[in-house]
């Protein structure tokens, strides 16, 4: 045999024996869940990111994956009816913080200790739902075509500055929960007296309110309107495709955790769970943070500049009376 | 008890027995059998979801789990003091869009059937075409053109004309009105289109012999003869803006205006958790106001088709020379195409080959790419919601068409007794917004012991139940145009009512039948708000991948799913009606 062959029998070898540790699973399981062949996911990650993972396990484990793809809330609440009904159709939930908690409260998930999530910090690891695989980090967005860095806003108090009255868009807090919970935790960043100051004079610079967080993003890069509370990672998405946005330097930037979890009447458990195991590995953690997601593995970042920088400080968790005071209550502030 | 009284007084066994004779002969007629299968699919299909969204709403436990009766969830959504000032702004809302779609339709329809306007027949062909676009896309577009920052409308005004600010605010109630008058123009058109050609051109005759000049003839005999579908249309139009979401999350929402749908998205749909009881409740406030239309609806359309009886015969309305103002007349059938058909398609194309949206620049031009079609044709999850949504619209639009021929058959044909509860049980569902259908209809079939929850079964009884009444004024109005006697002599050479119901009936509907179906199968193709609630993981139609697309922010890929759909749309439909026409001959 050929000099060529050995190198390349032994490359292959040693790239398995690589491979091996990045979605740590044993064989048993993979086989096991090739015999179910797919694996039902409801979750709430976007089509690109989701692709990007999907593919991974299609071609590492060898299972299709058929994923429903909602609203955080539409997911928990397609899975609560389904619970309670006595229906398993889903095999795992990924979703934010919130919902998993509500879910996990109500019994639907099985306990799963992944061999991945032993690669996630300590202070990433929920004692309910395990690793916070990723985290939405909200931020100040703006177009380079129309304002000029050096003229940008440098905080979130600038927002209230006269010269960005009415050239401001945020999803409406009363009605999309995500931003609901991120002006409520404003006293994370802000402490209490100064937040309550900064959410009336922020309503009183007519913001454009839009339905969520993507719309808001879709409006400074058509150059609609120039500024935008939105998720900082729509800089590079929309970079990528030529977009001229760039980010407020923040520091600390509030945002949600997202988490997996095993359905406690998956009708593919074993293929839920070597879905689970590589979804934490570190391979598509690396997949995800290339597609722009913050990820909570040390060293991992999305390619946006100033990742490495960015402090991350969770909100609150609201419970649904919470919610609906939250938002009555900015319902009086923001749309009188 | 008198003489007379005992006289008319039949012994109770006399009774029975007659009413055993009378069943007997009832149950002997296959026509019989007929109404009682389709009285029980049509029933079970309308009442079934309707009893489950009222139980939804007088329950206190969320979807899937057994509650108590309460009446908390009425309590709480009306008496509301906020509500009602949003009813009024709904009413507001849905009034002008309907009645802007009235204008523009009966111009559209009025050029193209009545006069001897140039192109008319291209025209009359084109205005069916923003039928096929997802109304979520023509919103879309309408913002990219008239955003009071950077649309493409207010530029061209602002960079060409030298004006300081663009003169549009899409983001208004005019705004938001004329946007949804435009989703809504198509289905008026058909409707008003119908009766100008349904017309019986001797009464506009005799005005004329009389004296009336053309204006005076339209103004005395042609509107008012048409004044029953142009409220039809209206009525119809005016449900549908009530009921409609999509349009007002886009615009009303950044112009700071509330309608009662947005109302019931903060508060129960789109609430955390979600308060399915709350939506349920809302959703029976806005059926019973949807049903009281309807009937006004039924009411007008029954009086069209006296009309048409009357004109059941074989002839043209004559054509109105509008001499050398039918060059300007076509200007403005082409103009309103351009508003309905034209400006929003291009906006589309544009959306397809930026990598981006953006206001065009010289730049742009070297940027364009194919990017958004390639993924279209690689990607396997497109071909599933394609593959998908061909299967529910071609089987959704064959069923209905199917079901719809066999009860305007009974409610037109026969005298069986009950007939008119077809055309309510029909009418039902009608008036359900889509969510508020898809609601009951989770409700009704998560604990049906036919495992139909979580399958693509679900959305298919969703689509006939919800659009059946679309296929059943399509037939209706053919099979009154059927002379009897076709159906007498089929019956005198000795073919019973199946055979009859095969080789007379249904080729002598076949317009009809294909016009309805062609309907079905362009809504069926894009219909996602009531998808959205039932579609499960594996079965994704074209709807719900549209609208996830939209959401993460894919506008190419949408506007390219969308061309495509359109694509598809054009080529069914013209298969449709080439097989109809060859049928025909």
């Amino acid at each position: 045999m050929s000099r060529r062959f050995y190198w390349a029998f032994a490359s292959f070898i040693l790239a398995t024996f690589i491979a091996a540790p990045l979605f740590s699973q044993s064989a048993d399981l993979v086989a096991a869940a090739k015999k179910e062949s797919k694996v039902v996911v409801y979750g709430s990650l976007e089509s690109d990111v989701a692709d990007a993972a999907f593919k991974g396990v299609k071609s590492k484990i060898g299972i299709d994956v058929d994923y429903w793809r909602a609203s955080a809330t539409k997911v928990m609440d397609r899975g609560l009816s389904e619970f309670r009904a006595g229906k398993g159709v889903a095999d795992v939930f990924l979703t934010n913080d919130n919902p998993m908690q509500i879910m996990f409260k109500e019994g639907m998930f099985a306990k799963y200790d992944s061999p991945s999530a032993k690669e996630f910090t300590k202070e990433a690891i929920d004692p309910n739902l395990g690793p916070r695989y990723r985290n939405v980090i909200i931020g100040v967005v703006y177009n380079k075509d129309i304002i000029k860095p050096a003229d940008a806003p440098k905080s979130l108090e600038d927002l209230v500055k006269p010269q960005y009255r009415g050239k401001l868009v945020m999803p409406d807090p009363t009605q999309h929960t995500t931003t609901t919970q991120w002006v409520a935790s404003l006293d994370k960043l802000m402490g209490k007296e100064k937040a309550a100051k900064f959410i009336r004079d922020l309503a009183a610079q007519k913001p454009i309110l839009v339905e969520s967080l993507l719309p808001a993003a879709e409006r400074v890069a058509t150059g609609e309107t120039p500024v935008a509370i939105t998720y900082v990672k729509y800089v590079y998405i929309y970079g990528q495709r030529g977009a001229p946005l760039d980010y407020v330097r923040l520091g600390k930037f509030m945002g949600d955790g997202h988490y997996l979890a095993l359905n406690a009447k998956a009708p593919h458990s074993n293929a839920g769970k070597a879905f689970i195991d590589y979804f934490l590995g570190a391979e598509n953690m690396r997949a995800l943070a290339k597609a722009g997601e913050f990820v909570n593995r040390k060293g991992i970042y999305p390619p946006l500049p100033d990742a490495d920088k960015i402090e991350f400080v969770e909100m609150y968790d609201l419970d649904s009376k919470a919610f609906a005071e939250k938002k009555k209550e900015y319902q009086q502030i923001f749309l009188r | 008890m008198s003489a007379d009284e005992r006289a008319l007084t039949v012994p109770p066994s006399t009774t029975t027995a007659w009413s055993r004779t009378r069943l007997g002969a009832f149950l002997s007629q296959p026509v019989s059998w007929v109404f009682i299968f389709v009285v029980g699919i049509i029933g079970f299909l309308s009442l079934y979801p309707t009893f489950f969204l009222f139980y939804g709403s007088l329950t206190d436990a969320p979807l899937g789990v057994p509650g108590h009766f309460t009446l908390g969830n009425y309590i709480r959504a009306y008496s509301d003091p906020e509500a009602y000032p949003l009813l009024l702004s709904s009413f507001i809302f849905g009034l002008g869009a309907s009645g802007l779609s009235l204008i523009f339709a009966l111009t559209l329809a009025w050029i193209t059937i009545r006069t001897n306007a140039p192109f008319r027949r291209i025209f009359e062909l084109t205005a069916i075409v923003p039928n096929i676009l997802p109304p979520i896309l023509v919103s879309i577009s309408w913002v990219m053109l008239l955003n009071p920052s950077n649309g493409l409308i207010n530029g061209f005004f602002v960079k060409v004309l030298g004006m300081e600010k663009g003169p549009f605010n899409i983001y208004s109630m005019t705004g938001l009105i004329f946007v949804e008058s435009l989703i809504l123009t198509p289905l008026a058109f058909l409707i008003v289109a119908a009766a100008l050609k349904s017309m019986d051109p001797s009464l506009e005759e005799s005005a004329k012999t009389l004296g009336s000049n053309e204006f005076g003839v339209m103004r005395r005999v042609t509107f008012p003869l048409i004044r029953p579908a142009i409220l039809a249309a209206g009525t119809l139009n005016f449900v549908r803006a009530v009921e409609s979401f999509d349009t007002p999350a886009i615009i009303a929402l950044p112009a700071r205006i509330e309608v009662f749908t947005t109302k019931i998205w903060r508060e129960a749909l789109g609430s955390f958790p979600t308060n399915h009881n709350l939506a349920a409740t809302y959703g029976v406030g806005i059926l019973v106001i949807a049903l009281l239309f309807v009937y006004l609806y039924r009411h007008f359309t029954s009086q069209v088709e006296n009309f048409s009886t009357v004109t059941g015969k074989g002839f043209r309305p004559h054509q109105i020379d509008l001499g050398r103002w039918r060059f300007a007349a076509s200007g403005l059938a082409l103009l309103l195409l351009v508003l309905l058909v034209l400006l929003p398609l291009l906006v589309l194309l544009l959306v397809a080959v930026l990598p981006y949206y953006h206001v065009p620049t010289w730049r742009t031009w070297h940027n364009l790419t194919l990017d958004h079609f390639r993924y279209v044709w690689a990607t396997p999850r497109v071909h599933r919601a394609f593959a998908n949504s061909l299967f529910l619209a071609l089987a959704g639009a064959s069923i209905c068409m199917v079901l719809a021929s066999l009860a305007s058959y009974i409610t037109v044909r026969t005298k069986i007794v009950g007939r008119s509860l077809i055309d309510g049980l029909v009418f039902i569902p009608w008036a359900f917004p889509g969510t508020a259908m898809a609601l009951g209809l989770l409700w009704a079939y998560v604990d049906f012991p036919i495992p139909i929850y979580g399958t693509i079964w679900i959305i298919l009884i969703a689509y006939v139940t919800r659009f059946l009444p679309y296929g059943l004024r399509a037939v209706s109005s053919t099979i009154i145009q059927v002379h009897k006697e076709l159906e007498e002599a089929s019956v005198v050479c000795g073919a019973g009512f199946l055979s009859t119901f095969r080789r007379v009936l249904i080729p002598m509907m076949r317009p009809g039948m294909m016009a309805g179906w062609i309907i079905l199968v362009t809504i069926f193709l894009r219909e996602f708000s009531a998808t959205l609630f039932l579609y499960s993981p594996g079965a994704e139609p074209l709807g719900p991948l549209l609208y996830f697309l939209y959401l993460d922010g894919m506008r190419g890929r949408v506007a390219a799913i969308g061309l495509v759909i359109s694509v598809v749309s054009i080529i069914l439909i013209a298969f449709a009606q080439r097989y109809s026409r060859w049928e025909s001959k």
